[in-house]
């Protein structure tokens, strides 16, 4: 196993443990039983201490599992072009998800389009335009209009 | 006889305008997604389940599933002239699809894959007709300690699947089951995981967390890769030559049964018929060599085998209620948004329902074949779409998706967050679909245990009463027990998953 496959099992397996004890803990604040039979935190409470002890076995078991000697190029962080495709994706769904309800889908949306085509690269400006309006106010038009969708207008514009 | 008469009013049902317009609709759609290098049927399903929220659920279902399978043969088509798989099961069509594109023979190649995929999927509807109903009738049968086994098999089976990656697959399992139990308690109506947040009331919605794990999740995957260049082939020869007739006909024969039998399996995953059929063709054919350099039966087998078994898995999912991989958990959650149980009482409860849908995937399949024969020219126009409107246009649909069904931004938060967990599981390469899984049986787990528990007054010895659960309950426990206490056995079955 590549020393950079085995740092992300690791680290991915004990973020998980650390999940399971956690639902460990609100579990056990839940009613184990009642007067039925078992109560809302039972299968909780016994799942976690299953996926904890998957968890435990499984950090033993990368633990345990030699780092390979050869070149590691370190491929699971994203470098150089795809890092910053990587990071756009992100960052637009990010704006985009907290400008929704404010702007409406059909600003928010148009933005969004927009800009993460900008930043993946393109550059031919009518067509950008025309994707965007139609990724926005189209669509827009489509889901509410065509397929009874709820999309949000917007508070910013009531 | 009974089935007969059934499946011929669902026919009727399937062939009216609407469905047709559904069915049609959906396989377009699907062969669209399912081109899009990096995007699988479940996310391809997932991402346009808002299409259907304004469809009746007999229509809703039927176009849904027509997405499942254009997705299948999507994949295809990026697999032969990209050589990029559009989802997993299209990876062993790239070893002898790729090879004949680069011969000039990509219409032969893409030609016998719809043929083959029609004969497939064709073969493992009739099946599906004569054996759900039986399955169904023994399923009703089932009482609650019957059920939770049946699940508790299902998922243990994916997990013994899971190869070398047993142990996280079983993490996974634990997982999405821990994710599944946030919300109000079915029994009781006590909050649980939800931490003042009334979003979570109604549990974490599994359309945001699909299209988080596997729309943005692919989609952030695809976004760091290098986008592959597309041979430029010459597809208005697409009628394949005698001999490649010949040498495929008896490949499409094989492959539709070994898709048929490995699909009614939870857990064995599209890979392993295809990758199956693909070994059995070389190891019959009196040429091996010419298998990798672009061999037709290489191509039909795997791409019938690919075909009968996505539709032979609509046989666990109708008839038990039981999912066998991420795409028909996809659907079997469409199916309950649509206020439909999917199991053993829809035959009775929803007879035209499940057989006008039954009915459509005969007509969706022949509607796949009519339409990928003359229009894979235009599907290959379509490759050249640049990534950033591809990846821009996905990711419309999938804001959509996880906002629509509750018009809550919480829930396009709840993908965001999925899509990046997603993103870093899929680098690290743990298995996802143990997860989905769990979410989707989850509730119905709890509610089965929960409910054997009470008629036994809190004792676990109710399944040693029960013959069927016991049984059930054994065959995961001989699997996983198998290749915990032979180390020998898992040692060889990481061997096998490495190669």
């Amino acid at each position: 196993m590549p020393p950079s496959l085995r740092r992300g099992w690791l680290i991915a397996t004990a973020a998980m443990l650390v999940l399971c004890l956690f639902a460990l803990w609100q579990s056990s604040l839940l009613a184990m039983t009642d007067r039925l039979g078992p109560g809302p935190g039972f299968i909780p409470f016994w799942l976690a201490i299953l996926g904890a002890g998957f968890a435990l076995a499984l950090l033993f078991d990368t633990f345990r599992t030699p780092a390979s000697t050869g070149s590691d190029d370190d491929s699971l962080i994203p470098k150089g072009d795809g890092a910053r495709r990587v990071a756009s994706v992100l960052i637009a769904l990010v704006l985009v998800t907290l400008t929704l309800e404010l702007l409406g889908f059909q600003i928010a949306l148009f933005l969004f389009s927009a800009g993460l085509v900008i930043a993946l690269g393109e550059r031919r400006w009518l067509v950008i335009l025309l994707f965007a309006a139609g990724g926005s106010f189209g669509v827009y038009y489509l889901f509410t209009r065509w397929l009874d969708v709820l999309l949000p207008a917007g508070r910013l514009f009531g | 006889v009974d089935s007969l008469n059934h499946l011929l009013g669902g026919l009727a049902s399937a062939l009216s305008y609407g469905n047709l317009l559904y069915a049609l609709a959906g396989c377009m759609l699907g062969t669209l997604i399912g081109l899009l290098p990096g995007l699988g049927p479940a996310a391809g399903t997932a991402i346009l389940i808002p299409l259907t929220f304004s469809l009746d659920p007999t229509g809703a279902i039927i176009m849904l599933s027509a997405i499942y399978y254009g997705a299948m043969y999507g994949g295809t088509i990026t697999s032969v002239l990209i050589n990029v798989p559009g989802e997993a099961a299209s990876v062993v069509t790239c070893i002898d699809g790729y090879q004949m594109a680069r011969q000039g023979r990509a219409g032969s190649a893409l030609a016998i894959a719809a043929i083959g995929s029609f004969v497939g999927g064709t073969f493992a509807t009739i099946v599906l007709v004569v054996i759900a109903v039986p399955l169904a009738t023994l399923a009703i049968k089932f009482g609650p300690a019957e059920f939770f086994a049946l699940m508790v098999a299902g998922l243990c089976l994916v997990v013994g699947l899971a190869g070398r990656n047993m142990l996280a697959a079983l993490l996974m399992t634990v997982i999405g089951l821990l994710l599944a139990m946030i919300g109000i308690d079915p029994v009781r109506g006590a909050p649980r995981f939800t931490f003042g947040f009334e979003e979570l009331f109604d549990g974490i919605g599994f359309v945001p967390v699909v299209m988080g794990l596997f729309g943005v999740g692919e989609l952030l995957l695809a976004a760091e890769a290098r986008q592959a260049r597309m041979i430029d082939a010459d597809l208005k020869k697409w009628n394949p030559t005698p001999r490649e007739w010949r040498l495929s006909s008896g490949a499409i024969a094989r492959g539709s049964v070994f898709g048929f039998v490995l699909g009614l399996i939870p857990g064995v995953g599209s890979i392993v018929p295809t990758f199956m059929a693909y070994v059995v063709e070389k190891r019959l054919s009196k040429t091996p060599e010419r298998f990798g350099n672009g061999a037709i039966e290489g191509v039909a087998s795997a791409e019938t085998a690919n075909n009968a078994y996505a539709n032979a898995a609509m046989v666990p999912l109708l008839a038990l209620g039981i999912p066998s991989s991420p795409t028909i958990a996809v659907l079997m959650g469409a199916f309950i948004i649509n206020g439909i149980q999917p199991g053993p009482f829809l035959f009775t409860e929803q007879p035209k329902l499940v057989w006008t849908v039954i009915a459509s995937f005969f007509v969706g399949n022949a509607l796949l074949l009519i339409l990928n024969l003359p229009l894979v020219g235009l599907w290959a126009k379509l490759l050249k779409i640049p990534f950033a409107y591809m990846c821009a246009g996905v990711l419309i649909f999938c804001i959509i998706g996880a906002y629509g069904l509750k018009q809550s931004v919480f829930d396009v938060w709840i993908m965001l967050g999925f899509g990046v967990v997603g993103y870093a599981l899929r680098k690290l390469d743990f298995p996802l679909a143990p997860a989905i899984l769990a979410l989707i049986l989850g509730p119905m787990m709890e509610k089965s245990l929960r409910t054997t528990l009470e008629i036994s007054g809190g004792s676990f010895a109710i399944f040693l009463d029960r013959p069927v659960a016991l049984a059930l309950l054994a065959v995961p426990v001989l699997v996983l027990g198998t290749l915990i206490l032979r180390p020998r056995a898992f040692a060889r079955l990481r061997e096998s998953d490495a190669e």
